[in-house]
């Protein structure tokens, strides 16, 4: 492993997701707003991220000084809480609604009950980073699979989100085939023995996540910059949600997180008959 | 590189995708062809936060026709022609509904309703004509003279705005001008609000909301009449539902409020004006012949023929004629002695000073109607001990009254 703390993946996946729980805090709160915190519990979230991104630097400074013991279970101790707030989430959002009708128009219109795994993907990630030893080829492949159930995530947001807007424009569907691609490259490398030239489309696929998560987050803040309601805040908290499509890009920098680890272990080329057996060999 | 990681992952991205579109074709086409964005989401997202706060509104809503054919929460909630717009959770709509929302959709029933008693001349009898434009007053005094053009009611002032709020208003608003957008009244009063049911509407409970105690008794006097006994013991085997143009006798076999007075039974003409069958003013102090009143008694001639014989009609008719015109007699030989009174300086110039006034006030304006309507409507009760015994009763303590003033006075 690399000396710089830089050129060493665990450290820029802690800062992925310090970073992501910090930001979730501003989205929470934008979030619950249309619900005016109707609920007490829709202000655990937002105090979660507001706590956690100080634990977690708490934790890195320990780890700095040297006192990993103390970093690890402070690390743990934020993956475990945001494995609980996002479990909890995920049944309080679909009890809003979907358990009393169970349709499909209900699932469109319940609070996105996919959101709140975020938080658990950020724990389990967390909670990975400090029990599976990130020298080895199980280290990439954990990684790449939380980004692949991010993207799982994504595809069904975009289509749950767009849906009720009916997809009045065709580019609504754009997000939808964008994150079908991105969950079906990063599916292959659990099914077959990739290659590092795989590992560069997927980057490339991955790129183009950028872009449409970019390109998403312009559309939604032009959409409420001329929004009819008369309150700049009301615009943003009742129109599109303009902090969504970034997800695309995020967890598209998690993948390259995953990739860029992956390829160390990876040849540039298969040996005859190679081919059909999948690479998480030690992903058991 | 292995070609099988590539098609493979092309393969099941386009899986997805297509499955994402099959998942989308499911949606109802109600929801997803609405001609804008914010109909659209209104079709869901509406439901998602009053389903939480006020499920009752949308559980009366998905029972509703409107709910059945499409019709969202925007389209009746967004603001009409006129109203000023309200930003709701990033949607735009009406601060209050009117008929002018109605309208938009209903443009030929407003127009019957325009017509009606139910429209400026309710409103009217309580406030007279201060709140209505000279156009409204103009056209509505041309359906129903003097019952728009006329002075408030003088009870609103003696007994205050409380009472007049929480009592007259309550019933007489389905006749009040809405200032914003120019229309007059309320749909929602009959056809309930989220419902917006025909089936209420046709309930004789839904009308006697507002025509029910001493003064306009219509509701007490349906359910001692025939009509209403066999409404009570029968309408679990009737279905009030049926869309208006398609009502029979089958579906209503026992004739409601609705029935005689505005539905289209059997192929009739549908109205939203229930005076367009009714030939005299029974609420009158002297009951008149109302304008066009042969066309309308025809009308109602008509009706009745669904289910009664011409005989039974006639006699009916014949009957309830000449108990109107004996409690006319009777009320205008107590008025003329009031009058006499008044033009003596026997009584105050105000109205409701005296005794008396009160006396003869309730003369008429609770007997006489109850007799008249009771002829009308088959309750026989209402024709003799609600209606002219009281005004026996009534006319004697008056006449003893009016000695008893001319003895202080010495006139």
């Amino acid at each position: 492993m690399a000396s710089k703390w830089y050129l060493r993946p665990p450290a820029w996946l802690e800062a992925f997701a310090l970073v992501n729980l910090g930001f979730l805090a501003p989205d929470i709160y934008l979030a619950h707003a249309t619900n005016l915190f109707h609920h007490a519990a829709e202000y655990v979230p937002f105090y979660f991220s507001l706590a956690a991104p100080a634990l977690l630097a708490a934790a890195a400074v320990a780890a700095w000084r040297g006192a990993a013991r103390r970093g690890r279970w402070l690390g743990l101790l934020v993956g475990w809480g945001a494995v609980a707030v996002g479990v909890a989430g995920l049944v309080l959002h679909l009890r809003s609604r979907f358990f009393y009708e169970a349709t499909l128009e209900s699932l469109v219109y319940t609070a996105p009950f996919a959101a709140p795994l975020a938080y658990t993907g950020l724990g389990l990630l967390l909670i990975m980073n400090r029990m599976v030893d990130p020298e080895g080829v199980e280290w990439p492949l954990w990684v790449l699979f939380l980004a692949l159930g991010g993207f799982v995530g994504n595809f069904i947001f975009s289509l749950a989100d767009h849906a009720q807007n009916a997809f009045f424009r065709p580019s609504e569907w754009v997000p939808v085939a964008a994150s079908a691609f991105a969950v079906s490259f990063l599916l292959a490398p659990f099914l077959f023995r990739v290659t590092r030239s795989y590992v560069t489309i997927c980057a490339a696929v991955m790129g183009v996540q950028v872009v449409v998560g970019g390109l998403g987050f312009y559309y939604h803040t032009a959409a409420n910059l001329s929004g009819r309601s008369a309150s700049w805040f009301d615009n943003f908290v009742y129109g599109t949600p303009a902090l969504a499509p970034l997800l695309f890009p995020n967890l598209a920098l998690l993948a390259f997180i995953g990739l860029w680890s992956l390829r160390l272990h990876l040849p540039e080329a298969l040996a005859a008959g190679d081919a059909a057996a999948a690479t998480p060999r030690s992903l058991t | 590189m292995s070609f099988r990681s590539v098609f493979v992952a092309v393969v099941l991205g386009t899986a997805l995708l297509v499955g994402a579109f099959l998942v989308n074709g499911y949606r109802p086409r109600v929801v997803t062809e609405q001609p804008t964005a914010d109909l659209i989401r209104a079709s869901g997202k509406c439901a998602e936060c009053h389903a939480n706060l006020h499920y009752s509104v949308v559980h009366e809503y998905e029972l509703s026709r409107h709910a059945k054919k499409g019709v969202n929460c925007l389209e009746c909630h967004q603001p009409a022609r006129g109203q000023a717009p309200l930003d709701h959770h990033g949607f735009t709509i009406a601060q209050r509904l009117t008929a002018a929302n109605c309208r938009t959709c209903h443009e030929p029933v407003y127009q019957q309703f325009l017509r009606s008693r139910h429209a400026a001349p309710s409103w009217a009898a309580v406030h007279g004509k201060a709140d209505f434009t000279e156009e409204q007053v103009r056209f509505a005094e041309g359906f129903h003279p003097g019952g728009v053009d006329r002075p408030a009611n003088p009870l609103v002032e003696l007994e205050g705005k409380p009472a007049a709020v929480s009592g007259c208003v309550s019933c007489h608003a389905v006749g009040k001008p809405n200032k914003e957008d120019g229309t007059i009244g309320t749909c929602t009063a009959c056809h309930t609000r989220h419902t917006a049911s025909v089936e209420v509407a046709r309930q004789p409970r839904t009308c006697g909301q507002c025509h029910m105690g001493p003064d306009h008794s219509q509701i007490e006097i349906y359910e001692e009449s025939k009509h209403g006994v066999l409404f009570e013991a029968q309408h679990k085997l009737m279905d009030l539902s049926v869309e208006p143009k398609r009502l029979t006798t089958r579906e209503m076999f026992v004739p409601t409020c609705a029935t005689c007075h505005m539905s289209g039974l059997n192929g009739m003409n549908v109205t939203h004006d229930p005076s367009e069958r009714l030939s005299y003013n029974l609420f009158a102090e002297i009951t008149t012949p109302r304008p066009h009143a042969a066309r309308a008694q025809a009308a109602m001639r008509d009706l009745c023929r669904n289910c009664h014989t011409q005989p039974t009609i006639d006699r009916v008719y014949d009957q309830a004629e000449k108990v109107v015109a004996a409690t006319n007699d009777k009320v205008k030989a107590v008025k003329d002695l009031v009058d006499g009174l008044r033009k003596d300086g026997l009584l105050g110039k105000k109205p409701f000073e005296k005794p008396i006034d009160f006396a003869y006030f309730d003369l008429w304006h609770y007997y006489g109607r109850t007799s008249k309507h009771g002829a009308f409507m088959g309750g026989a009760d209402f024709v003799q001990w609600h209606g002219n015994y009281p005004i026996l009763k009534s006319a004697v303590e008056i006449r003893a009254m009016a000695d008893e003033l001319r003895r202080e006075h010495g006139k």
